[in-house]
């Protein structure tokens, strides 16, 4: 490659790199005591909702291996 | 040649402005962090889960796993060269997948149930229709230039991939062809995940870094920086405003993605193999992390304490799944075992 191509190319991906970090700079940013507030208060509100948090009752458990009642 | 070095330097001293300005962004909204918000939350105490099956019937390494949306069906694939789709509720095998390349490195099942895809070292993603009376290929999505990491359907037509050759692909499987190509990580793409309202997704990769896109446009809207290896492992909190990721550095991290930046860090000393793999239970509190030690432990998301682990498998855990009705995880490892636990 000539070196006037190499560097044409090197423009255009530096071009580009700026561009990207244009987009990224210009985002609007929330302060990380809300964010996290947010996501605690998510899991809070949830927490009733997760099986694997609060436990299954065997008789709900699907993964569980049912076991067969003779009656004698 | 002159004038060329003006603009490269010109360019270069914009693009230093730029980070320093993204950084100090950053810095002005960092006024606290995860763990000092959660110090009111109730501690989850010590997550004991137990082991409830141990599916057999691959023959070598397992590499991934996927819940289908009934939460009752799994698809597994293995280096044996087969994908295994089984009913975990009976623990028994219902279809088996022969595969062309058996070097397959990801599954997925579509959200109808209707499809699965697979792919690896072939650089190609495969789709596969199960419900016809024998496996049938659909598809087969030849353009990746390097081996295809991670792959998810958004519906029957669309399907997402991540791939070594550094980029994301959006397809379309009615004609075969790359609708979007996401162009921007400098390092193999290893993982991805999409959000609920599939707008965005977000990619994890070797150049340990984390981006978030916009799906339809195909454009890098956020990229996230900590880790100081390969990030193997990415999923979505539940709410949609976060997102964790696991890597090769040995720790996992959640990001926000309205505050840009980390909040939380999930590593311990005594933890010194990489992450695989990673799910999070429905509320988004506990994380299940798949290690290199053979292990999956079990993070509280909010205090970034270890609540527990997952203790069983005899060679390294590759892959790791929640359902969608979060009764349960499902582990798979390198001894070609998949364990069910709840």
């Amino acid at each position: 490659m000539s070196s006037k191509a190499h560097s044409s190319n090197n423009i255009a991906h530096a071009r580009r790199t700026v561009q990207q970090l244009r987009i990224e700079a210009s985002i609007e940013r929330i302060k990380i005591s809300k964010a996290s507030a947010d996501l605690m208060n998510y899991c809070n509100e949830h927490a009733r909702n997760d099986p694997l948090l609060i436990g299954i009752p065997a008789s709900d458990n699907p993964f569980k291996d049912k076991k067969t009642c003779t009656i004698l | 040649m002159a004038s060329e070095k003006a603009e490269m330097d010109s360019l270069k001293k914009e693009c230093d402005g730029l980070r320093t300005q993204i950084e100090a962004a950053r810095k002005a909204v960092n006024d606290g962090s995860m763990s000092s918000a959660a110090g009111s939350a109730t501690d989850v105490g010590r997550v004991q889960l137990k082991l409830r099956k141990s599916l057999k019937g691959h023959l070598a390494k397992i590499y991934s796993m996927h819940w289908a949306t009934d939460s009752r069906s799994m698809v597994s694939a293995s280096q044996d060269g087969k994908l295994l789709v089984w009913d975990t509720f009976s623990g028994n095998k219902m279809v088996a997948v022969p595969l062309k390349s058996a070097w397959v490195m990801s599954v997925a099942f579509a959200p109808s149930g209707n499809l699965v895809a697979s792919g690896g070292l072939d650089n190609m993603c495969t789709v596969y229709n199960i419900k016809s009376a024998s496996p049938k290929t659909l598809r087969e999505l030849d353009a990746h230039t390097g081996y295809l990491a991670c792959c998810r359907f958004l519906s029957d037509t669309e399907i997402l991939t991540a791939s070594g050759d550094t980029t994301c692909c959006l397809w379309d499987l009615e004609t075969g062809k790359q609708k979007i190509i996401f162009t921007n990580h400098i390092g193999d793409c290893m993982s991805l995940a999409l959000s609920q309202d599939e707008r965005t997704f977000v990619s994890g990769a070797c150049d340990s870094l984390a981006k978030l896109w916009d799906l339809r446009e195909g454009t890098c809207k956020q990229t996230f920086s900590g880790h100081t290896s390969d990030i193997n492992a990415i999923n979505f909190f539940p709410s949609g405003n976060a997102f964790i990721t696991g890597s090769d550095d040995c720790s996992c991290k959640m990001y926000d993605l309205r505050s840009d930046q980390e909040v939380i860090g999930y590593q311990d000393t005594s933890l010194n193999a990489g992450v695989t793999s990673l799910a999070l239970s429905n509320s988004g509190r506990l994380i299940f992390a798949g290690y290199d030690d053979f292990n999956c432990h079990i993070w509280d998301s909010m205090k970034g304490e270890k609540v527990g682990v997952l203790s069983g498998h005899d060679n390294r855990v590759s892959c790791t799944g929640v359902p969608g009705d979060g009764m349960g995880v499902c582990t798979g490892s390198w001894d070609s075992f998949l364990k069910l636990w709840n």
